[in-house]
C-alpha cells in the first residue's frame, strides 16, 4: 500500500449551485522514497491540491474525495486535533515565497523551536535548550553558513535562498514521511534554485521521504522527479514516468507545453505558442477543457468529456491520445473546416 | 554576412552609484549598483542582459531609459551623449527609448481604459489631434493582436498575457528605436510566454526596433538575443555574440549560470540511465555555486566573484580583472585562458 493514496479528489469554492471547481477528480499515489512532480500553469489547481492534502482548505471551500488515505489513516474523517497532530509532523509543506511564510516578528530559532515545541519528542517539548541545539543542527543540515549566528536572525535579515533553507529546516524538523514543496524555487535566482533543489533531493534520499514537488517549470521536473502529473484547469490530463512523458507525451496539452519552450525551438524560429488562456470559472468549456485551445480538437471533443484512462502508471485524458510520433490515434481525422470557438 | 548594422546606443564605462542610509548614527554607504559597464546596441538587434537579482540589470535599464542620470561614464544614443545632455535634449531623445516592465498587473493604470493608455504617450509627446491619436491606437492594437472592442476596456478585464500585449503596444506607440524590456516574461505562464515572445520577435521584424532585453531566463535569452552581456554585481563579466557565449562560455560565472539552468534534455539522458531506479542519483553533475550574491554594500575585494568561484586563486582575491577581448568574446577573468 502506498504512503499516500488519493482518489477522486475534488475541491470546490463558492455556492453549491454554481461552484468553482478548482480540482476535479485528481488521483494521486505516492510511495515512501518517491519524488512525484505536479506541473501546470497558474489556475490549474496544483496548489489547491496540496492545500487539500494538508487540510488547509477553509470554509467556504469544500473538499471531497472517494478515498484520501495517508499511511493507512483516512485524512477526510480526521478530527481537528488529529489533523493538527499529523500536519507539520508527518506531512510537512514548503511554500513558494519563503519571506512571506516566515513570521517577521520572531527569530529563526524561535520559529524552528515552535515546530519542535508542538510536535517534537518529550525532551524537545520540555526544554528550550534542547530545542535550540536541535534548531542549530537543523540549520547545519540545510547548509546555512554560519548557522550559530543565523539562529538569532530575523527573516528580514535573510536572503531569499537562506529563508527558503530555513523553511526547509522547519519542514524536516520532525522527520516527516511526506514533504510537499509548492513552487519551492520559483522566487529564487537560478544558481540558488540549483542549490535548493539539490538540497531537497539530498534530504529526500537521506531520509527516505516521499516528496511531492509542485512547479510550473517543466525543466525542473525533468531534472528532479520520477513520476509526474500534468494538470490543466483542475484536472489531471496526463501522468507517467518522467523520461517517457517528455519523450513521448500522449496528451496534446503536454505536447504543446513542451513545444512552447524555447529549448525546443532553436534559433529565432517562432515559438509554437498555445493560443488563448487557461479557462476561468465562467468560460469553462463543456466536454474536453482543452478543446478550444487544442490543435487536434474535433466535434467529439466539444461534445463529450474524455475519461482519464490507460494503465495506472500512464493515464491520459484524451479521446485521441498521441502515439510515439506525436500524432493523434483512435481513428482521429481532421475536420474539414475548423469551427471557430 | 552583411556589414553590422549601425550603432544605436553605446555605453562607455557607465556607472551609477547610490548613497544608502544605514541608520541615524552611521555613515551613508556607497552602493556601486552599476560599476563601469560598456556595451553597444545595434539597430534592429537584441542585446540580452542576464544575471541574478541584485546584479544591476534594472539600474542599467533606468540609465538607458534616461529616468536617471549616470554617476559617470558616457551613454550615447545616435552619438549624442545623454549622460550629460541638457533637459531639452533629453526631452527630445526620450521618445526614442521606451520600456516594457516586468509585471503587467502593476504597470498599467487600473483607472484608465486601454485606449487612453495607448494614446497617452501621443498626447504628451506629439501634437496629433484626438482622432489621429485614436486611429494610431487602434492600428497598434491590431498589430499586437488585440481586438478592436478592447479599446474601451479596463486592464483588469484582461489576462496577464493580454496585459503584457497592452504594455508592449504602449511602448511602441511613439515608434521608438529601442525598447528596454525588463523581465517582460517572468510574470507569465509558459504557454503565454511563448505568445509574448513571438509577438516581440514579430514586431522587431516589422519595425526594426532594437531590444535591450533584461532577463534571468537563459533559455528565453538563447531564443531571442543577438548578443548577450552577463552581469555580476554591477559589472559585465562576459559579453559577446549569443552563439559564442552559449557555446563556449569563458567566465566561470557564465558557465555556472548555464549549468544551473534546468534543462529538459536531462530527461532524455535519464532515459538512457533507466536501469538506475533512483531518480535523484542520476541527476547530472552540476557546477553548483557556493553561497549567494554578496551584498553590494560590502563587495568582496579583487574579483567580486572570487568567493563563489571554484577556480579562484590568490590573484583573484587582490586584483580586479578587467573586461578584455579573448577570441570572439569579452571576458573579465584572470584565468580565462587556462580554463578555456
Amino acid at each position: 500500500m502506498a504512503l499516500l493514496e488519493v482518489e477522486g479528489l475534488r475541491v470546490e469554492f463558492g455556492s453549491e449551485a454554481d461552484p468553482l471547481i478548482a480540482v476535479d477528480g485528481v488521483d494521486l499515489s505516492l510511495d515512501t522514497g518517491e519524488i512525484v512532480g505536479c506541473v501546470g500553469e497558474s489556475g490549474s489547481g496544483k496548489s489547491v491540491t496540496a492545500l487539500a492534502l494538508m487540510g488547509l482548505v477553509d470554509f467556504p471551500g469544500r473538499v471531497v474525495a472517494t478515498r484520501m488515505h495517508f499511511a493507512g489513516r483516512d485524512l477526510l474523517g480526521l478530527s481537528d486535533a488529529g489533523r493538527r497532530a499529523l500536519v507539520g509532523k508527518e506531512i510537512a509543506m514548503i511554500f513558494q515565497d519563503p519571506l512571506a511564510s516566515l513570521n517577521p516578528c520572531f527569530s529563526v530559532a524561535f520559529q524552528l523551536g515552535e515546530t519542535l515545541r508542538v510536535h517534537g519528542t518529550d525532551e524537545e517539548r520540555a526544554s528550550a535548550r534542547v530545542r535550540r541545539t536541535r534548531a542549530l543542527e537543523l540549520l547545519q543540515q540545510v547548509e546555512i553558513p554560519d548557522a550559530e549566528a543565523r539562529l538569532s536572525a530575523f527573516p528580514h535579515q535573510l536572503s531569499g535562498g537562506m529563508a527558503q533553507r530555513v523553511m526547509i529546516a522547519m519542514a524536516i524538523a520532525c522527520n516527516p514521511r511526506l514533504l510537499i514543496a509548492d513552487e519551492p524555487t520559483t522566487a529564487l535566482d537560478v544558481t540558488v534554485q540549483a542549490q535548493v533543489l539539490e538540497l531537497l533531493v539530498r534530504l529526500q534520499r537521506e531520509r527516505g521521504m516521499a516528496l511531492l514537488l509542485i512547479t510550473h517549470d517543466l525543466a525542473v521536473v525533468a531534472e528532479t522527479v520520477q513520476r509526474v502529473i500534468v494538470m490543466y484547469a483542475g484536472q489531471a490530463v496526463e501522468t507517467g514516468p518522467v523520461p517517457e512523458i517528455f519523450e513521448m507525451p500522449k496528451h496534446p496539452y503536454t505536447q504543446a507545453l513542451l513545444a512552447a519552450l524555447p529549448e525546443h525551438n532553436v534559433d529565432r524560429a517562432r515559438l509554437k505558442a498555445i493560443p488563448g488562456v487557461v479557462p476561468g470559472q465562467h468560460d469553462r468549456p463543456t466536454a474536453c477543457l482543452l478543446s478550444p485551445r487544442c490543435d487536434y480538437a474535433v466535434a467529439r471533443c466539444r461534445r463529450e468529456a474524455p475519461a482519464f484512462a490507460g494503465p495506472t502508471q500512464r493515464k491520459v485524458r484524451c479521446h485521441f491520445p498521441l502515439d510515439a510520433a506525436g500524432r493523434p490515434t483512435n481513428g482521429w481525422q481532421r475536420e474539414a473546416e475548423k469551427i471557430p470557438a | 554576412m552583411n556589414a553590422a548594422p549601425a550603432v544605436l546606443l553605446e555605453a562607455r564605462s557607465l556607472a551609477r552609484h547610490y548613497l544608502v542610509s544605514r541608520g541615524m548614527l552611521r555613515r551613508k554607504a556607497l552602493v556601486r549598483a552599476l560599476d563601469g559597464v560598456s556595451f553597444v546596441v545595434r539597430e534592429g538587434e537584441t542585446l540580452a542582459v542576464v544575471g541574478e537579482s541584485g546584479c544591476g540589470k534594472s539600474t542599467l535599464a533606468r540609465q538607458v531609459t534616461m529616468i536617471e542620470r549616470p554617476t559617470s561614464g558616457e551613454l550615447r544614443l545616435y552619438g549624442e551623449d545623454v549622460a550629460h545632455a541638457a533637459r531639452s535634449t533629453l526631452k527630445r531623445l526620450r521618445p526614442q527609448v521606451q520600456m516594457v516592465f516586468q509585471n503587467p498587473y502593476a504597470s498599467l493604470n487600473p483607472r484608465k481604459k486601454v485606449g487612453t493608455l495607448l494614446e497617452e504617450p501621443l498626447a504628451i509627446n506629439t501634437d496629433l489631434d484626438s482622432s489621429a491619436r485614436r486611429a494610431a491606437a487602434r492600428a497598434m492594437m491590431a498589430r499586437v493582436g488585440l481586438r478592436p472592442e478592447h479599446y474601451r476596456r479596463y486592464p483588469h478585464m484582461f489576462s496577464g498575457g493580454q496585459r503584457q500585449r497592452i504594455a508592449v503596444a504602449r511602448a511602441l506607440m511613439l515608434d521608438p528605436r529601442l525598447v528596454v524590456a525588463d523581465e517582460p516574461l517572468s510574470a507569465l505562464d509558459v504557454s503565454i510566454q511563448a505568445q509574448v515572445l513571438n509577438l516581440l520577435m514579430d514586431l522587431q521584424q516589422a519595425t526594426g526596433v532594437a531590444y535591450l532585453f533584461i532577463s534571468h531566463n537563459l533559455q528565453v535569452v538563447r531564443h531571442i538575443a543577438d548578443a548577450v552581456a552577463v552581469m555580476y554585481l554591477g559589472k559585465i563579466v562576459e559579453q559577446g555574440a549569443k552563439v559564442t557565449v552559449f557555446d563556449r562560455p569563458m567566465h566561470p560565472y557564465t558557465r555556472a549560470l548555464l549549468a544551473s539552468t534546468p534543462k529538459l534534455r536531462s530527461a532524455a539522458s535519464r532515459l538512457a540511465d533507466a536501469t538506475q531506479r533512483d531518480g535523484g542519483a542520476s541527476r547530472r553533475e552540476r557546477i553548483t555555486l557556493k553561497g549567494e550574491l554578496p551584498s553590494p554594500l560590502n563587495p568582496p575585494s579583487g574579483c567580486t566573484f572570487h568567493k563563489r568561484c571554484p577556480y579562484a586563486i590568490e590573484r583573484c582575491r587582490v586584483e580586479v580583472p578587467v573586461l578584455r577581448r579573448l577570441g570572439e568574446t569579452q571576458v573579465a577573468c584572470h584565468r580565462a585562458e587556462e580554463l578555456a
